[in-house]
């Protein structure tokens, strides 16, 4: 594994920081917004147990995670339409080290995030939780992130640049929504929960819930996690080492 | 012999209708600076993708140091400047030279890479704000790092200005000088002519000359002698003509004849001899692009008469 070249990339990927304010600044607001509207007279979620300001930190941190993740696809576009890959395949990197650097890239982003909105919680809004727990949480949704890395990666070699926006927008549209980031499911027919079992954002959201508590059964939520990990990652590699040929 | 550097059999590539690449056999020895010449859409990219196994050949093979090119790029022992393959805007040149070293497993130092391409001063400078030829020569930065044994180099010279192509194989000399393998592909003529010690030329796809420099030349060295007769003594001056020794090639058109020779100054004498009333002469010399077009225009039919040399 070229771990130097990893390493560069997550780096590279980091100082395009600023860039990332925007992707940062939705969930900030949503969370300030939703997090004093449940969280001020400290409600408690009822199957959980869990503060609902807690239940709202979770959620708009996987949010928030989710986009820095999904937001690498722009860069790996353009990346691509330079000939940068094209380039890349004339050195001894695999369609592996490359999933991996651009997944190491869009993790490093998120941990950031996410750690950030959780401060945001703590800080402003008063949120209180064991250390561990925070800890726990941060980690789990963290994990959850790397399906959306791989689905970054992928909407970046397979949109060309005009097509990444649009595509863009109703992945993450539709993850944030079926995914209950935004409104939670309770609300929702039953045909939208049922839909919501496969995708990554509903299992990205319980297993930081489930890291919140310290309890329940996060084996669901990993296994569903790793399939779309695992078939994302063939559908990449794939593509990565077909894409160098001239269009 | 040594295992050639590159060797291409039998290679094919279709897309779709469009065949890009129609059965070239190239074996090109270590040490050798070869040139591929030929106009836009002859298939020189086609090939140099192919060469380097970014692309897979329709039919044929193509090896590197004899065997795969993936392993020879494994190795580290080739070295590449794609068209359309290029550095990121975003990045300084050295970053973005320091990101291709680190996929290689034993690079140059970031330095020498710079030196090698004469950009030192240009390390700090923001890729997006580098003008073409100094974008060509980062590119080249890039193509060094991994120390290569073979450069493929394509059309390494576009973009740049007089001073900045001199420059560039001013670099070139010094990395060919310890006994690498170039090869690159031009439509600059001159740039063949004075950098290659065997030119390839390339046209619809297929091989239309191979030879030096100079063998290339002579496929239409010498000069042309045109001059024409009286419209009713064609017949006669054809048969005339037929007993004419030492020259090249005899073109007619109606009343207008056309004769290659490398001793224009006797063929002509023969010419006014056997032919007394020859009117209109001309005698031209033949440069480089004759030979380069007379080969590009003519040898999709005639493969076979043109190729030269070994």
């Amino acid at each position: 594994m070229p771990f130097r070249y990893i390493a560069l990339e997550s780096l590279r990927q980091l100082r395009n920081l600023p860039s990332l304010v925007f992707t940062f600044v939705v969930p900030l607001m949503m969370l300030l917004i939703f997090g004093s509207l449940y969280g001020g007279s400290g409600q408690q979620e009822a199957t959980t147990g869990l503060p609902w300001l807690v239940v709202t930190t979770v959620q708009m941190a996987s949010y928030g995670g989710m986009m820095a993740a999904l937001s690498q696809a722009f860069a790996i576009t353009t990346e691509r339409s330079v000939g940068w890959n094209r380039q890349l395949r004339v050195t001894p990197l695999s369609g592996i080290g490359y999933l991996v650097s651009k997944v190491s890239a869009a993790l490093l982003v998120a941990l950031l995030t996410v750690t950030m909105l959780c401060l945001v919680s703590m800080v402003v809004l008063g949120a209180r939780m064991d250390a561990s727990h925070w800890i726990l949480s941060i980690i789990s949704i963290w994990i959850g992130v790397i399906p959306f890395a791989l689905i970054a990666v992928a909407i970046g070699q397979f949109a060309k640049p005009q097509f990444a926006q649009p595509l863009f927008t109703v992945v993450f549209l539709g993850m944030s929504v079926l995914g209950g980031l935004w409104i939670p499911l309770a609300v929702m027919p039953s045909w939208v929960i049922s839909i919501a079992q496969t995708v990554p954002s509903y299992w990205l959201n319980k297993l930081g819930q489930i890291g919140a508590h310290g309890t329940g059964d996060a084996l669901t939520p990993i296994m569903v996690l790793a399939i779309w990990t695992a078939a994302l990652a063939v559908l990449i590699t794939w593509r990565y080492r077909r894409d160098a040929a001239r269009q | 012999m040594d295992i050639p550097a590159l060797e291409l059999a039998a290679l094919s590539k279709s897309f779709g209708q469009l065949t890009a690449v129609d059965g070239i056999d190239l074996t090109i020895q270590r040490g050798e600076v070869v040139a591929l010449l030929g106009p836009n859409g002859a298939g020189k990219s086609t090939t140099i993708d192919l060469a380097l196994g970014l692309a897979h050949p329709t039919s044929g093979t193509a090896r590197l140091f004899g065997g795969d090119p993936r392993a020879a790029i494994l190795a580290g022992r080739v070295g590449a400047m794609l068209q359309g393959g290029a550095l990121l805007p975003t990045t300084t040149v050295r970053q973005s030279i320091a990101l291709v070293a680190a996929a290689h497993r034993a690079p140059l130092s970031i330095d020498e890479a710079l030196d090698r391409a004469g950009i030192r001063d240009l390390a700090k400078q923001r890729v997006s704000k580098l003008s073409g030829g100094q974008l060509q020569r980062a590119r080249f930065a890039i193509a060094v790092v991994s120390n290569p044994d073979l450069l493929i180099l394509d059309e390494p010279t576009a973009a740049m200005d007089v001073e900045s192509r001199r420059e560039f194989w001013h670099s070139m000399r010094e990395f060919t000088a310890e006994g690498r393998t170039v090869v690159f592909a031009t439509h600059y003529l001159d740039e063949a002519d004075s950098f290659a010690d065997r030119i390839v030329i390339l046209n619809s796809g297929r091989i239309v000359a191979d030879g030096t420099p100079a063998e290339v030349k002579s496929v239409v060295s010498g000069r042309s002698i045109r001059f024409a007769v009286d419209a009713g003594e064609a017949d006669a001056a054809t048969s005339a003509l037929s007993r004419l020794g030492g020259i090249r090639s005899l073109e007619q058109r109606a009343s207008r004849f056309t004769l290659v020779s490398d001793d224009s100054d006797a063929t002509l004498r023969s010419v006014l001899h056997l032919v007394p009333t020859a009117h209109d002469i001309e005698i031209t010399a033949h440069t480089m692009d004759d030979a380069f077009l007379a080969l590009t225009t003519s040898a999709a039919t005639s493969t076979d008469t043109v190729t030269v040399g070994a």
